[in-house]
């Protein structure tokens, strides 16, 4: 491991320079830096009813092309190759009867849960929540269904954080989403097992709109745990999802969320918010396993005084995938605590960009962050960029980074190798024993297990590849 | 036939060779040492033993229990036997050293070894190498002390029960009562499980609580002394440069020849 050089405290940080406003990029100039931004406020519920609400995005919609972002030259996300006109919505639903997708019986581990609510293509295909909660007043349901029964909490909550304007599949997702998942923990529920919501992709031809809105009432404590799956499809398909996250004073979430889009040719453009409120803390995993390009922006904002959270991330792209990772630690008022904590491995010719963004607003003052990317390179063409930048506007803070590039250690190899394990084996202990860390950190073993089962799975399918790397070096 | 036998090894790495022209016979249930000043090639000979990918054998060869290992994946070599106690043990962040040693004992078994049967060896291991139990459950050699890596390389060795361990310098780094820990744990099993050793070292010290009875002096490449433990007396009275000397003033003349011609 080649250690990266820390930046540490707020005034060489105040210097990264990455929260200016947005610069207008023309194809062919990329020196502007300056590309992706915290959205850290008011979105664009703000009183509009769900119709009003649609009806702009879908304007803004109309008049967007779809998005290339680029980043000072070296890096680019298109979407140019998304053949959009081509996908279907299916707000209805595919299938016919009810039953989980195969793909997530297969994926899910059997164990004890608060409740499950899957959507396949556009709909809502299964809904199961414990009666014992029901009857304690949690609601998990489709956000259709929401809107109909709890519409003072929709008229609320929903997409107070989300925007629906920045690109075209944001402005999509607000205009045609449909199904979607509610959950609502009522104020001091307590509720030890975690809730599922699964988002599915069958079939080829698919454009998947997907809206997730979570409440934790105050002081509850509760488990999130997101699906996004899809088969081993040929031909493309799109998942554009929008999901927020809202923790009143002293609630208490660990999220998390297992992404693998399959072998098919999979878009997957989301936005995803959690706000932490008042003395509130929330510990977030996503694990970000596959997909053939997976543009993320991910904010965990503190929003009240005394919130703390525990930002962390795993990400294993193979093969030709492209892989865009945003990640905000954002603090907008003190005192504050983050910690952002994440891997990421490539094999194959896979790329992936990783930027951490840690920004402490005005009057975030007694905020303590910190930000570590570790990132592991499995084979010559693979290629991992991991970017962090800071954005401090209080004095009292300490914000600083660091991080580490490596790739396979072939002292360890032969170290295991002499102790009798073959060398795939020594390679799979190196990979997980390198994500470890987040996945003990998870303290839920189910989950901790589907996640290690899918990197020894793209592990074994990149074993020539690996083998190749290490007998050229 | 002894159990390792090497015969006339030579070895090179990044166009220098450094072995050159090795013989020696290890048995079970012997004690030997190997000694020899820096850049003599022990630690080149106890990585060639395990078929470090970075050494090149260019002639020669090696055996074990009569079945020529020369060119043998090393996990095979650990498979058949060997155990190399490493001079710079390799941290594996994220594997418990409990865990590790449970697929390092699995990898040689047909079945998994039984989780009482794995408890009872490692309790045992533990008390011999007086470490913590708690110790185990730390992730293998990550953040350790010196000395706690040199521990835990014998508390492996304790487990896997190798017929033939080569000891790369383990006391190097060490204090005295690690030193001794360690030393009195290769003793023991020595006598409890007839493990055979080579013991590779710089220095005489460990051999004060090892009793060796093969010593064996390497020097630029080529064993140039053998004899009994009072070859250690000599080495310590005498040193190096004295025994060079004797040897012959040629031997260090051969090898600069040799690496013009390389």
């Amino acid at each position: 491991m080649t250690p990266v050089p820390e930046r540490a405290g707020a005034s060489t940080a105040a210097a990264a320079g990455n929260g200016s406003a947005p610069v207008a990029v023309k194809a062919g100039r990329h020196r502007e830096a300056t590309l992706y931004h915290a959205l850290a406020g008011a979105g664009a519920g703000d009183g509009r009813t769900l119709a009003e609400l649609r009806a702009a995005a879908r304007a803004t919609y109309d008049a967007l092309e779809l998005p290339v972002w680029r980043r000072s030259g070296f890096w680019s996300t298109s979407l140019q190759d998304l053949d959009l006109e081509a996908l279907q919505t299916h707000p209805d639903g595919l299938r016919d009867g009810s039953g989980e997708p195969e793909v997530v019986t297969r994926t899910l581990p059997e164990r004890p849960r608060a409740g499950r609510i899957v959507q396949s293509a556009g709909a809502v295909v299964h809904v199961e929540l414990d009666p014992g909660l029901a009857q304690a007043g949690v609601i998990l349901c489709s956000l259709e269904d929401a809107f109909r029964d709890h519409a003072e909490l929709l008229a609320e909550w929903f997409s107070k954080r989300l925007t629906i304007d920045r690109h075209k599949l944001e402005a999509a997702n607000a205009a045609f989403w449909s199904g979607g998942a509610f959950l609502h923990v009522p104020a001091g529920m307590v509720v030890e097992e975690p809730f599922e919501i699964v988002y599915a992709i069958e079939t080829a031809g698919i454009a998947q709109y997907a809206r997730t809105l979570v409440l934790g009432g105050p002081t509850s404590e509760f488990r999130v745990h997101e699906y996004d799956l899809a088969e081993d499809f040929e031909g493309q398909a799109l998942h554009a999802g929008a999901f927020e996250l809202y923790l009143q004073d002293g609630a208490r979430c660990r999220l998390a969320q297992v992404q693998d889009w399959g072998r098919g040719e999979v878009y997957d453009v989301s936005t995803r918010v959690v706000a932490v409120g008042r003395d509130a803390y929330c510990h977030w995993l996503p694990s970000l396993l596959g997909g053939h390009l997976v543009r993320q922006h991910l904010e965990l904002a503190v929003t009240e005084p005394g919130g703390d959270m525990a930002f962390r991330g795993v990400f294993f792209a193979e093969e030709q995938e492209h892989l865009d990772v945003f990640a905000v630690d954002l603090h907008e008022t003190g005192p504050s605590g983050g910690d952002v904590h994440w891997r990421g491995a490539a094999t194959g010719a896979a790329r992936a960009s990783f930027e951490g963004l840690i920004q402490i607003d005005p009057g975030a003052q007694k905020t303590h962050t910190y930000l570590q990317i570790h990132s592991m390179m499995l084979s010559p063409r693979a290629r991992i960029d991991a970017i962090p930048s800071v954005l401090v506007s209080a004095d009292d803070v300490s914000a600083s980074h660091g991080g580490t590039v490596g790739e396979l250690d072939e002292t360890a190899i032969f170290y295991m190798q002499s102790r009798g394990l073959d060398r795939p084996t020594a390679v799979r202990v190196i990979v997980e024993g390198f994500f470890e860390p987040l996945l003990s950190e998870l303290a839920d073993e189910p989950l901790a297990e589907v996640v290690r089962g899918k990197v020894a799975a793209k592990l074994a399918a990149a074993r020539e590849d690996i083998e190749a790397y290490a007998t050229s070096r | 036939m002894a159990d390792l036998e090497i015969k006339d090894l030579h070895v090179r790495t990044e166009d220098r060779e450094i072995l050159r022209g090795v013989d020696l016979e290890i048995n079970r249930g012997e004690i030997h040492a190997l000694m020899g000043p820096n850049g003599s090639g022990k630690s080149t000979l106890a990585n060639t033993l395990l078929g470090h990918p970075s050494y090149e054998v260019t002639e020669g060869s090696i055996s074990f229990k009569g079945v020529d290992i020369t060119e043998a994946e090393p996990h095979e070599r650990a498979k058949a036997g060997l155990f190399l106690a490493f001079q710079y043990p390799v941290s594996i962040p994220g594997v418990s050293v409990a865990n590790f040693l449970r697929m390092a004992i699995n990898a040689k078994r047909e079945e998994p070894i039984q989780v009482k049967e794995f408890r009872t060896q490692l309790q045992h291991a533990v008390e011999l190498l007086d470490v913590d139990r708690a110790f185990t459950s730390r992730h293998l050699n990550d953040g350790f002390s010196g000395g706690e890596k040199k521990r835990a390389e014998i508390l492996q060795m304790a487990m896997l029960a190798p017929d033939v361990a080569i000891l790369d310098e383990t006391d190097s780094g060490l204090d005295i009562d690690a030193l001794r820990t360690v030393a009195e744990g290769v003793q023991r099993l020595h006598d409890e499980q007839g493990l055979g050793a080579l013991i590779i070292t710089h220095y005489q010290r460990i051999l004060h609580y090892v009793k060796p009875q093969f010593v064996h002096i390497l020097m630029d490449g080529r064993i140039v002394l053998e004899g009994g433990v009072e070859l250690v007396e000599r080495l310590e009275r005498e040193g190096y440069d004295q025994i060079r000397q004797e040897v012959g003033a040629g031997t260090a003349g051969a090898v600069a020849a040799g690496d013009a011609g390389a």
